[in-house]
C-alpha cells in the first residue's frame, strides 16, 4: 500500500498534442480516487502513466514516495484493470488470477492459495476452471478485479472497468468495487467518465477538462462548491441550470435579472461571494434542480414559467422549463462533451414524485436562494470566496 | 381478385423449398466431391496393377509398390522431402511470428512502408527471380545440400506468413499485450506466453499451406537440390516419369505415396486452417 503522488506532470504527445497539462495530485494511501471527466480531457492518460504505459513528458510521478517515471511497468508493483477486463482467452479463471504471480515465479502453492482467497472474495469460487468466454460480463469484470487483488499491489488503476455492463449490473459491480477496496485498504485510481459512478464511489474525486485538472474535493463538497461552470455542470445529473442575469443594486439589495423575471438575493451572499464588480454588469447564476420546487405560501422567490416537458422517473418528476424569454440561459458546456458551448440546455425542475404538473402548464416556482452558485460571466470561474483556493 | 394464402400454408411451402434448396446443394457438393476424388481413385486402383494389367483394363498386384521401393530410394526421398520441409517451415514461422508481431504491435517510424514492402514480395512469382536467386545460392555454394533449398523455400513461403501473422496479431486487443506488461512480462514474454498461443490458428494455416507447397514443388527441389541422396520425392517422382520405360502403376504408386503426407497433414489441421483462413472477415 502507498500514496500516489502527481507533481506538475505533463504529457505532450510526439504530434504536438498536449493531454495532461501540469497535474498535481496526491493520492493518500487507501483512498479511492476517481478522475472523471469527458471523453479526451486525459484521465486515462493520466492513468496509463502511472501504470508506466505512457512516458511522462516533465514532472514526477511517485509510488510509495519512489520516483517511477523511469521505471518499468512490471517493477512499480500497480495491478490495473482494464475496460475490456483483458483477460488471456487461453487460460482459464484461475490461471488468469495467478498469471501474474506464475511470471514472478512465486511458489505455487501460494498461487492457489491467493488466487482462492481472491475467488472467495469475488465469489468466483465455482468458476475458476471455466475459459473466460464461458462466462458473463459481470463475472469476467470480477475476474479482471481478481487478476489485481491477487498481486496485493501498491495500488489499483481502473480504467472505466463498468462501461462494459449493462446498466443494472453496473450499479450492482459498483457497490461490489467500492466493497472491496475497503477491505483491502489499497490506493486506487479509477478513471470514469460517468459521474454517477464519481459520486458514488470515491473517496474524493478529480475533475479534469481539456487536460486540466479542475477541481479536487470529496463528492459532496464537489456539488455543493463547484469552482467553475464546467465542474457546476459537469457533477450532478441533471446538471446544475446556469443562467446569465444582469446584476444590480437596488434598495441596499442586489437584484438578479434574465428575461422578465427577477431574483434579489439575500444579503448573505455580498459576505460570502465577491459580487461587487459584477454590480451594473452580468454574472452567471447557477441553481439545482432541486432547488426549484412548485412554489408554496413561504417562498420569497418566485419565478413563473411553462413547462416543455416532463420526464416522471417514479421517484421524482423532471420538469423542463422555459420562462417566456430564453435570453439567458447559458449552453450547457459540460453536457457537450465533443466541444464547449454546443447544446442549449432548458432549465429543470426536480419535482417530488406526486407533483402536478404537466407539459404546456404555466408555474410558478419557489427558489431556494440560499443556495445559489455565481460564476464569472467571461472565465466562467467561482465567485465564491475562497472557491480558488478549493481548486486542489 | 386476390386470393387470402394462410399462414400455415405458406410456412409449409417455405419450410418445402428450404428442403428442395438443401437437398440440390447437397447433390451438388457429391457431384464436386466425385469430381476431386476420382483421381485420386483412378491412383489407387491403377497402382495395384501390373503394366500388363493396367493395359489390359483388369487384374490387380502389388507388383508396383514392390517395384517403386526397389527401383527408387523412395524412403530417402520421404525423408528428404520432410527434412526441407520442416527446416523451410520453421524457418517461416519464427521469422512470420516475429515480424507479425513486430509489425502489428510495435511502433516504429516507417513501420508500414516496411510492411508493405514485405507483403509485395508476395506478388513476386518464382519463376521471375528463380535465375538470380539459383546464382545467388550456388555462389554460396549452397547447391550441394539441404540448405539452398530450405533458404530458397523460406524466402519464398515468409512474406505470406508475416501478413497473415500481422493480420492475426491485429486483432488481439492493445489491451491483453498491456495487461501482460502490467503483470510482469517483456515484449519477448507477451509474444511467446500471450501472443503465440492465441496465435495457433495462424500457425496451423501458415504450416498447411506451407507445406503442401513446398512438399509439392518440384522446381526449386530440381534446381537446388542436386545431390541424388538429398532429393526430395517429387524430383524422384519426375525422374521415374522421365524414364525411358515409364511404368504407369509404378508412377501411380509413387504420386499416393507423395500426396498422402500433404493430405494427412491438411485433415490433421483442417479445423484451424478454417478458422485461420477467415481471419479479419469477422472483425
Amino acid at each position: 500500500m502507498a500514496e500516489i503522488v502527481f507533481d506538475r506532470v505533463q504529457k505532450t504527445y510526439p504530434g504536438g498534442v498536449t493531454a495532461v497539462t501540469d497535474l498535481s495530485l496526491a493520492i493518500a494511501e487507501g483512498e479511492f480516487m476517481v478522475l472523471v471527466g469527458p471523453s479526451g480531457c486525459g484521465k486515462t492518460t493520466a492513468l496509463r502513466m502511472v501504470a508506466g504505459l505512457e512516458e511522462i513528458t516533465d514532472g514526477n510521478i511517485s509510488i510509495g514516495g519512489v520516483v517511477v517515471n523511469n521505471v518499468l511497468p512490471k517493477d512499480r508493483d500497480i495491478a490495473m484493470v482494464f475496460q475490456n477486463y483483458a483477460l488471456y482467452p487461453q487460460m482459464s479463471v484461475g490461471q488468469n488470477m495467478g498469471f501474474a504471480l506464475k511470471v514472478r515465479n512465486v511458489p505455487k502453492a501460494e498461487i492457489d492459495r491467493r488466487v482462492r482467497e481472491a475467488a472467495e472474495i469475488l465469489r468466483l469460487t465455482e468458476y475458476l476452471d471455466r475459459r473466460p468466454k464461458a462466462l458473463s460480463g459481470g463475472q469476467r469484470q470480477r475476474v479482471a478485479m481478481g487478476r489485481a487483488i491477487v498481486r496485493e499491489p501498491q495500488a489499483f488503476l481502473m480504467d472505466e472497468p463498468l462501461s462494459n455492463l449493462d446498466a443494472q449490473l453496473r450499479v450492482e459491480m459498483r457497490t461490489e468495487i467500492t466493497r472491496i477496496q475497503r477491505l483491502l485498504g489499497v490506493a486506487t485510481i479509477y478513471v470514469t467518465h460517468d459521474q454517477t459512478e464519481a459520486m458514488t464511489m470515491g473517496d474524493r474525486v478529480a475533475v479534469m477538462r481539456g487536460g486540466l485538472l479542475q477541481q479536487v474535493a470529496t463528492p459532496q463538497d464537489l456539488y455543493d462548491h463547484p469552482v467553475n461552470e464546467f465542474v457546476a455542470g459537469f457533477i450532478g445529473s441533471p446538471p446544475m441550470n446556469l443562467i446569465v442575469a444582469g446584476l444590480r443594486e437596488r434598495d441596499g439589495s442586489l437584484v438578479l435579472s434574465f428575461g422578465n423575471q427577477e431574483v434579489t438575493l439575500p444579503a448573505s451572499y455580498r459576505s460570502s461571494h465577491t459580487l461587487g464588480p459584477a454590480v451594473g454588469a452580468r454574472v452567471v447564476f447557477g441553481v439545482r434542480p432541486e432547488d426549484l420546487q412548485l412554489a408554496t405560501g413561504d417562498d420569497h422567490v418566485r419565478l413563473d414559467a411553462t413547462v416543455d416537458l416532463r420526464e416522471a422517473l417514479g421517484s421524482e418528476k423532471l420538469a423542463y422549463l422555459s420562462f417566456g424569454d430564453d435570453a439567458g440561459i447559458v449552453e450547457n458546456e459540460a453536457a457537450a462533451e465533443d466541444g464547449p458551448r454546443r447544446r442549449r440546455s432548458r432549465v429543470v425542475a426536480r419535482l417530488g414524485a406526486r407533483a402536478d404538473v404537466h407539459e404546456g402548464q404555466r408555474v410558478t416556482l419557489g427558489l431556494n436562494a440560499a443556495h445559489l452558485h455565481f460564476f464569472d460571466v467571461d472565465s466562467g470561474a467561482s465567485l465564491r470566496d475562497g472557491a480558488h483556493e478549493a481548486r486542489s | 381478385m386476390s386470393t387470402v394464402v394462410a399462414p400455415s400454408t405458406m410456412r409449409v411451402t417455405s419450410a418445402r423449398r428450404r428442403t428442395v434448396t438443401r437437398a440440390a446443394i447437397f447433390v451438388a457438393m457429391v457431384i464436386m466431391a466425385i469430381v476431386m476424388l476420382y483421381p485420386f481413385f483412378v491412383m489407387l486402383i491403377d497402382s495395384f496393377k501390373t503394366e500388363n494389367q493396367y493395359l489390359a483394363g483388369h487384374g490387380t498386384s502389388t507388383q508396383s509398390w514392390h517395384q517403386l521401393t526397389t527401383t527408387m530410394p523412395v524412403y530417402q526421398q520421404l525423408l528428404n522431402s520432410t527434412i526441407v520441409c520442416t527446416a523451410s517451415i520453421a524457418i517461416i514461422l519464427v521469422v512470420g511470428v516475429m515480424a507479425g508481431f513486430a509489425f502489428a504491435k510495435l511502433q516504429y517510424r516507417f513501420g508500414n512502408l516496411v510492411f508493405l514492402g514485405m507483403v509485395s514480395a508476395m506478388m513476386v512469382p518464382l519463376q521471375a527471380i528463380l535465375i538470380p536467386e539459383y546464382v545467388n545460392v550456388a555462389k554460396f555454394g549452397l547447391t550441394n545440400g539441404y540448405l539452398g533449398a530450405v533458404l530458397v523455400y523460406a524466402a519464398l513461403g515468409t512474406p505470406f506468413a508475416i501478413f497473415l501473422f500481422t493480420t492475426y496479431f491485429r486483432r488481439v486487443p492493445d489491451e491483453l499485450i498491456e495487461a501482460g506488461i502490467c503483470d510482469g512480462l517483456g515484449y519477448w514474454g507477451v509474444l511467446w506466453r500471450l501472443a503465440l498461443p492465441m496465435a495457433l490458428p495462424a500457425i496451423a494455416t501458415v504450416t498447411v499451406l506451407q507445406f503442401i507447397q513446398i512438399w509439392d514443388d518440384l522446381l526449386v527441389g530440381l534446381l537446388f537440390l542436386q545431390n541424388p541422396a538429398e532429393r526430395p520425392i517429387t524430383v524422384g517422382l519426375a525422374a521415374l516419369a522421365a524414364g525411358r520405360t515409364t511404368s504407369i502403376p509404378q508412377l501411380m504408386a509413387g504420386s499416393l505415396v507423395s500426396a498422402l503426407p500433404a493430405m494427412i497433414v491438411y485433415l490433421g489441421f483442417q479445423r484451424f486452417l478454417v478458422r485461420g483462413l477467415t481471419l479479419g472477415i469477422d472483425r
